[in-house]
């Protein structure tokens, strides 16, 4: 009788252990991506295009390429990326038009759409040129702050914390430029 | 004892070999994977559809692709059946919720077409050939494929504003911005957008590594959502991303005679307004996009000799071309049938509006031209290769003095700088407002980031700049400039000035010769016709050559006084 006692004992957590191990949850198994998958969509985390605008070889105007960067969510991450994208220089046909080393210190965007953007020291103590140059660095960074974030209607651009009066003497930034007066 | 742990091995086995058949890859699972996707809370409710009415589209099973539709009913028992056994692919398991769309009030009725049948012609009129997409708004490509037109996914997403997220394990690629959720499947005719699910002609089709869709799902995109709207441009083969003022189309003419109305449909018509009111000049700006079929800009009889779209910054602008006899017009717009009417009359009424008088303009009086040689002292400006911004802007200046001085009688000449020494912009500034100076000329060179980047560019003051503020005070209403804008009261004559320049340079084979306008620093506080004139770009070797080579800065400054001579005119 002992015995019999025993062996239900042993059948019933069995049965206990069974039912557990059916009700344990299925550990996740790596998604087989099939060769055919999307390659420019494998992407765990969202991804949003941006188009960036980098002055064209003859230095008539801009050109643009598109990227795909994943999704900022914060104001000053978006406006970050965009910068270091135009910093990086173009894959495709333009020439980078930023000073080298330029970088987002802070960033401001008030009710009435005017974006000040606060670039690091490198935005005034890299830029060489003339006229063209400074033309297509301000245009490029306007066009593509304004392109990617539709609240911006003015871009105001300061540096190290300060206004600066003029970049290379050829054209005011003392005064926020109209992003629909961009070319 | 043994007996005991013979129970107790036989136990432990069992639920061992329980837990090891729970984790084979191909167990049965107990539910469908699908309701623990996360994609459920973007998926439509699934609801069997009534009988479909006559002439209703009978929706198939979802399948991988059309072949899959003709399946029978038993066929998609049997799937159900296996699908709750398990045997299936996640894939397909997750095609199984999404058996039948929700009831036929949620869906759309099928989204047909191809542009191409609507197109009309493939043939790109020619005033269209003129805009390059880079001058459109955001815009992407459709690809005609099998005869199907397509839009890339990723295009789409660029379009929208939307980030995407593709889902490996049920080849799904859903496209989120603020207003909108659009959930694409690989091999799938159903999108849902939002709740609603529109059954496409054709599905969603991975090719070359991308999604694919067909063009046709962007007329079922929501049109009163407060986001994004997309526009098809058939004529330039494009989506574009409708602007903020909407889209201009194609106009029509009707005339009876006395009256001729040229109708526009339009989004927006508030935003309409008459830029230029010569009879041969007579231009109309839309804030809209021109997305239609140009006028035949060949001439025609009646008072609307042709109509020309004309390039512009913002929306779209024509120029009218009017017979002499053409005495009055009238802007008409109507915002409930969303259109602009631009009428004419032979003989003017008491409400039209007259053109403005023609004939020769008055002579410019050029006597004080103020030179500005750029930079100075501390400030080298560009340096290339001995070739030195500053030394040449001065040694240019003095000979365009010079050569003044030779071409037009009583004109005083006055340098902002004769030696290099630095010079505030304010007291250039004030140099030339002391002078009465009748035109400034404030002279660089060049420095490009582009390697090809060559030739001459005239900055000049925009005729509208930000920083005038309308204030209203007493009955007439007057406009507060800041002084250190006041070169814009003068954006007119400055730019026949840069234009007459860049004319003389170009004809001299000193060109290219490029116009901006963007208020150059400069001019601040300079209250004169002016321009800052970038002579060559030194980044450039044949232009660096031409500037450096002896007599160089003499031709330059020749035809830059030639260019001054010709906008005083009657000198």
């Amino acid at each position: 009788m002992k015995r019999i006692t025993w062996l239900m004992l042993g059948l019933a957590v069995a049965a206990v252990l069974a039912w557990l191990a059916w009700r344990a949850p299925v550990p996740a198994r790596a998604p087989a991506v099939p060769a055919s998958a999307p390659v420019d969509t494998l992407a765990a985390a969202g991804l949003k295009a941006v188009r960036l605008y980098f002055a064209s070889p003859n230095g008539a105007g801009l050109v643009s390429e598109t990227r795909e960067l994943p999704e900022s969510p914060t104001l000053h991450e978006r406006v970050a990326a965009l910068v270091a994208e135009l910093d990086k220089g173009p894959d495709a046909g333009g020439v980078a038009a930023l000073p080298p080393g330029t970088s987002l210190l802070h960033v401001y965007l008030d009710d009435e759409g005017l974006l000040t953007v606060d670039l690091s020291r490198a935005f005034q103590q890299g830029f060489r040129g003339g006229a063209d140059a400074e033309y297509l660095a301000v245009t490029s960074l306007v066009r593509t702050l304004a392109t990617n974030v539709p609240e911006v209607r003015r871009v105001l651009i300061v540096c190290g914390g300060a206004t600066l009066e003029t970049l290379g003497g050829h054209l005011p930034l003392d005064r926020p430029f109209e992003a629909a007066e961009m070319p | 004892m043994i007996r005991r742990l013979v129970a107790a091995a036989l136990a432990i086995g069992i639920a061992v070999s329980t837990v090891a058949a729970r984790l084979q890859p191909d167990a049965p699972p107990r539910r469908p994977v699908a309701s623990k996707s996360p994609s459920d809370s973007v998926l439509a409710p699934v609801r069997r559809l009534p009988p479909a009415a006559p002439g209703a589209r009978n929706y198939p099973p979802l399948g991988p692709g059309r072949s899959r539709r003709a399946k029978s009913s038993d066929a998609r028992k049997a799937k159900a059946r296996d699908a709750r056994r398990g045997a299936r692919t996640d894939v397909t398991r997750e095609r199984a919720t999404l058996r039948e769309p929700a009831t036929p009030r949620d869906v759309m009725p099928p989204a047909r077409g191809n542009v191409a049948g609507r197109r009309g012609g493939s043939r790109i009129p020619p005033a269209f050939a003129r805009f390059t997409p880079a001058e459109l708004p955001e815009n992407a490509p459709i690809e005609t494929v099998g005869g199907q037109d397509w839009i890339a996914a990723h295009d789409l997403a660029r379009l929208l504003g939307a980030t995407k997220f593709w889902r490996p394990e049920v080849r799904k690629l859903e496209l989120r911005s603020p207003a909108l959720r659009i959930l694409l499947t690989d091999d799938n005719p159903f999108v849902l957008i939002g709740d609603r699910t529109v059954a496409l002609d054709t599905p969603v089709r991975s090719r070359g590594g991308q999604l694919r869709v067909p063009v046709a799902l962007v007329d079922s995109l929501p049109r009163d959502s407060a986001g994004v709207r997309l526009a098809i441009d058939v004529h330039r083969r494009r989506v574009l991303r409708v602007p903020e003022l909407g889209l201009v189309r194609t106009p029509r003419i009707a005339s009876d005679g006395t009256t001729e109305r040229v109708v526009f449909p339009a989004d927006r018509p508030a935003e309409v307004s008459v830029i230029g009111r010569g009879r041969s000049h007579f231009r109309v700006r839309f804030g809209g996009l021109f997305v239609g079929q140009p006028p035949d800009s060949a001439m025609r009889p009646g008072l609307v000799l042709a109509i020309v779209p004309i390039a512009t910054t913002e929306g779209s602008a024509f120029e009218f071309t009017l017979a002499p006899e053409t005495e009055g017009y009238r802007i008409e717009r109507d915002e409930r049938r969303g259109t602009v009417t631009v009428r004419f009359e032979r003989h003017a009424g008491p409400g039209d509006e007259r053109f403005a008088p023609s004939g020769p303009p008055g002579a410019r009086a050029v006597r004080v031209v103020v030179l500005d040689p750029g930079h100075g002292g501390g400030d080298a400006g560009v340096s290339v290769s001995g070739a030195i911004e500053k030394d040449l802007a001065l040694s240019l200046a003095r000979e365009v003095s010079r050569a003044l001085e030779g071409r037009m009688r009583r004109v005083r000449v006055i340098l902002t700088r004769t030696e290099d020494r630095m010079v505030s912009v304010q007291e250039r500034a004030e140099r030339a407002n002391r002078a009465h100076a009748d035109i400034v000329v404030s002279l660089h060179f060049d420095g490009a980031p582009g390697p090809a980047a060559h030739g001459a560019t005239a900055y000049v003051p925009p005729a509208t700049y930000g920083g005038a503020e309308p204030v209203a005070r007493g009955a007439a209403p007057v406009a507060l400039l800041p002084w250190r804008d006041v070169a814009t009261r003068h954006a007119v004559n400055s730019r026949v000035l840069a234009e007459s320049v860049m004319s003389s340079l170009e004809l001299r084979g000193l060109g290219p010769a490029r116009l901006r306008e963007a208020l150059p620093y400069p001019l601040l506080g300079v209250n004169a016709p002016g321009l800052m004139l970038e002579c060559g770009t030194l980044t450039s070797e044949s232009d660096r050559a031409r500037v450096m080579a002896a007599g160089g800065l003499r031709q330059l400054a020749d035809a830059i006084a030639a260019g001054i001579e010709a906008y005083g005119g009657a000198e």
